[in-house]
């Protein structure tokens, strides 16, 4: 996404602080550990992921609905609107954004249906209907303050990778697609709520570099950014690859999904007006 | 929902005078803000057909938002809030007394050489405000150009706005009024970039000129005619890669005419001026940075002040004072129209 960072909505109002956050999630926190949030986060970005499969569209679309999905539930709990319904609501939203052409309700009802009961037999199988996420759009929208273009790592990514191959003659594919990836994965933690895209971008490029022992230290050396920043984001992702290993999806959402307990899934608006107040 | 959190909630907060006006997508209100008491405008998006009401947030609408949510600029519409229901949504505006449509076609009106250098100053400072965050506004005409009543004008209508320079993507031709529409996108141009909207400033100002819209085609093809008409058909040497573009037709050669005559008017720096935005090569045409340091924008006569500019109905004493003088004697030449 083009535009200027620095003066953006995302940069402006949506870098969060940790604290925050962590003072936001108190009220889910104390039904779930905040290991158990975190699998919880994996298995919805997985989820938005398939989704977008499904729907064939493109990455950025899916990076974007999982930014809204992490937004929405940075102020609000759970147990506000059922994540079954907001994840293909955020697909919904992110897809008009990114301008992907015309996504019918229809269509994605249909998908939604056909990857529960063929991917997520454990899930719950109610089937959503569509006026349930357009309503959810509204309070989507409502709770992101409108604030809807999302920049992501991607960009930073490419520009690094060029300046990699330009200045130390640095061209190699297998780290760009690993960093690519590493992106990716990054979208399953708080990284996209607490740092700008270019720490997260760096990041992932280091731990890139580290995993097929390309050493750039020198480069990174010559770059005047905050270093403790990204060592942060590091810290994120690779505690999220410790806790990637050991979750098995099957096994234990259905269990952390009891522990949210019921959240109203049909936003009948009196309740979810009362929640969202 | 934007700004100033709950309070923002609660019922009844902006209060409908009046009907100001109904556009394809929506209808427009003046309002009062009773928080803030200030006038504002609503623009309240038709629900349209079910089939529409199906697809969930009006597309115009969140292409507006979306990208005013990042646009802060005086010389650009401020979205101040966004209010609604269900999938019924409303923008809130700033109120602008009038728009530019408005003041061309208002005959009690005169436009001076420094009024008209106000007007494209502040015109292309929007403008390159947009453009410097890659965004193309795809649909400037004279009444989407909206002035208050302090004589600040803002570009306004995001809804076919659209961000570019991303070479992956194909973009449609079907954009713009087709009076300020680029030759280029009358050709089937899929790529295209800030040359769309730098043409459409060009006819802005030409209009402002001549009080009528320069080239009034009645189809598209009508339309390309009548741009060859006056500046001439364009041969591939002016303009390299026409004959490549999709839609691309023939025009018989027609000579043109000097913009001199066209504007009789204007000075020497602004008919450069006009030819710069009006360059049939896209890749000619000014940049809104190149137009901000253009002759015309350095000599006299320097642009009036903001609060100098004429608005509808309503005249400054000075510009009433023209008036009469006016009225005693011949009509000056100013209203001018362009015989085809």
């Amino acid at each position: 996404m083009a535009g200027n960072f620095w003066q953006s909505s995302h940069c402006q109002q949506w870098l969060l602080d940790r604290q925050d956050v962590l003072r936001e999630r108190g009220n889910d926190l104390k039904n779930l550990s905040e290991e158990d949030y975190q699998k919880l986060m994996v298995f919805f970005a997985n989820y938005i992921q398939a989704i977008g499969e499904g729907l064939k569209v493109r990455q950025q679309v899916i990076a974007t609905a999982t930014v809204y999905f992490k937004r929405f539930y940075a102020r609000k709990s759970l147990k506000c609107i059922d994540p079954f319904l907001l994840a293909p609501t955020c697909v919904f939203l992110a897809s008009k954004v990114e301008e992907f052409g015309m996504m019918s309700t229809t269509k994605l009802t249909g998908t939604l249906a056909n990857l529960l009961k063929t991917r997520y037999p454990y899930a719950p199988q109610e089937p959503i209907r569509v006026n349930q996420i357009l309503e959810a759009e509204f309070f989507l929208l409502e709770m992101m303050d409108c604030c809807l273009i999302v920049y992501h790592p991607y960009r930073p990514l490419t520009q690094f990778l060029h300046d990699l191959a330009h200045s130390k003659e640095i061209k190699d594919e297998n780290l760009s697609s690993l960093a690519w990836k590493i992106c990716n994965d990054s979208l399953r933690t708080d990284v996209s709520l607490l740092y700008p895209p270019y720490q997260i971008a760096l990041a992932c490029l280091h731990i890139a570099s580290v995993m097929i022992g390309r050493d750039l230290k020198n480069w990174f050396a010559e770059l005047s950014v905050d270093m403790e920043k990204v060592f942060e984001v590091m810290q994120y992702i690779l505690s999220l690859y410790r806790l990637w290993k050991n979750f098995d999806e099957k096994e234990q959402v259905p269990l952390l999904l009891q522990k949210i307990g019921k959240p109203s899934l049909g936003p009948s608006l009196m309740d979810v007006n009362s929640c969202l107040l | 929902m934007t700004s100033d959190g709950k309070a923002d909630k609660s019922k009844g907060r902006y209060e409908k005078i009046k009907h100001l006006g109904e556009g394809q997508f929506a209808n427009v209100y003046k309002a009062k803000d009773t928080l803030k008491n200030e006038i504002v405008a609503i623009k309240k998006i038709k629900i349209g057909s079910r089939a529409e009401a199906k697809d969930g947030v009006n597309r115009t609408a969140l292409r507006e938002i979306k990208l005013l949510q990042e646009l802060h600029h005086d010389n650009i519409i401020g979205l101040l809030d966004v209010i609604g229901h269900k999938t019924n949504i409303q923008l809130v505006f700033d109120f602008m007394e009038t728009d530019l449509e408005h003041v061309v076609k208002d005959d009690g009106i005169i436009l001076m050489p420094g009024h008209i250098k106000n007007m494209t100053l502040q015109m292309v400072l929007g403008l390159e405000y947009l453009h410097l965050h890659w965004i193309l506004h795809r649909d400037l005409k004279p009444n989407n150009l909206l002035m208050n009543d302090r004589g600040r004008i803002k570009l306004a209508d995001f809804g076919l706005a659209r961000f570019f320079g991303s070479p992956n993507h194909t973009y449609t031709h079907q954009v713009v009024t087709r009076w300020y529409r680029a030759p280029e996108l009358l050709l089937g141009a899929r790529y295209y970039g800030t040359g769309v909207d730098i043409w459409a400033i060009g006819c802005i100002i030409a209009e402002l000129l001549l009080r009528v819209a320069i080239f009034r085609g009645e189809s598209d093809l009508d339309q390309l005619v009548k741009i060859c008409q006056v500046l001439g058909t364009p041969t591939d040497n002016e303009w390299p890669g026409m004959s490549k573009l999709p839609d691309y037709v023939g025009v018989k050669p027609m000579p043109g005419m000097p913009l001199k005559h066209v504007f009789t008017a204007a000075g020497d720096d602004l008919i450069q001026f006009l030819a710069s935005c009006l360059a049939y090569d896209p890749m000619k045409r000014y940049t809104c940075t190149e137009a901000l340091k253009s002759a015309y924008f350095i000599r006299e006569p320097y642009p009036c002040e903001d609060s100098e500019l004429p608005l509808p109905g309503k005249r400054t004493v000075a510009q009433k004072r023209r008036r009469d003088e006016r009225e005693d004697r011949s009509p000056p030449l100013m209203r001018k129209r362009l015989a085809f």
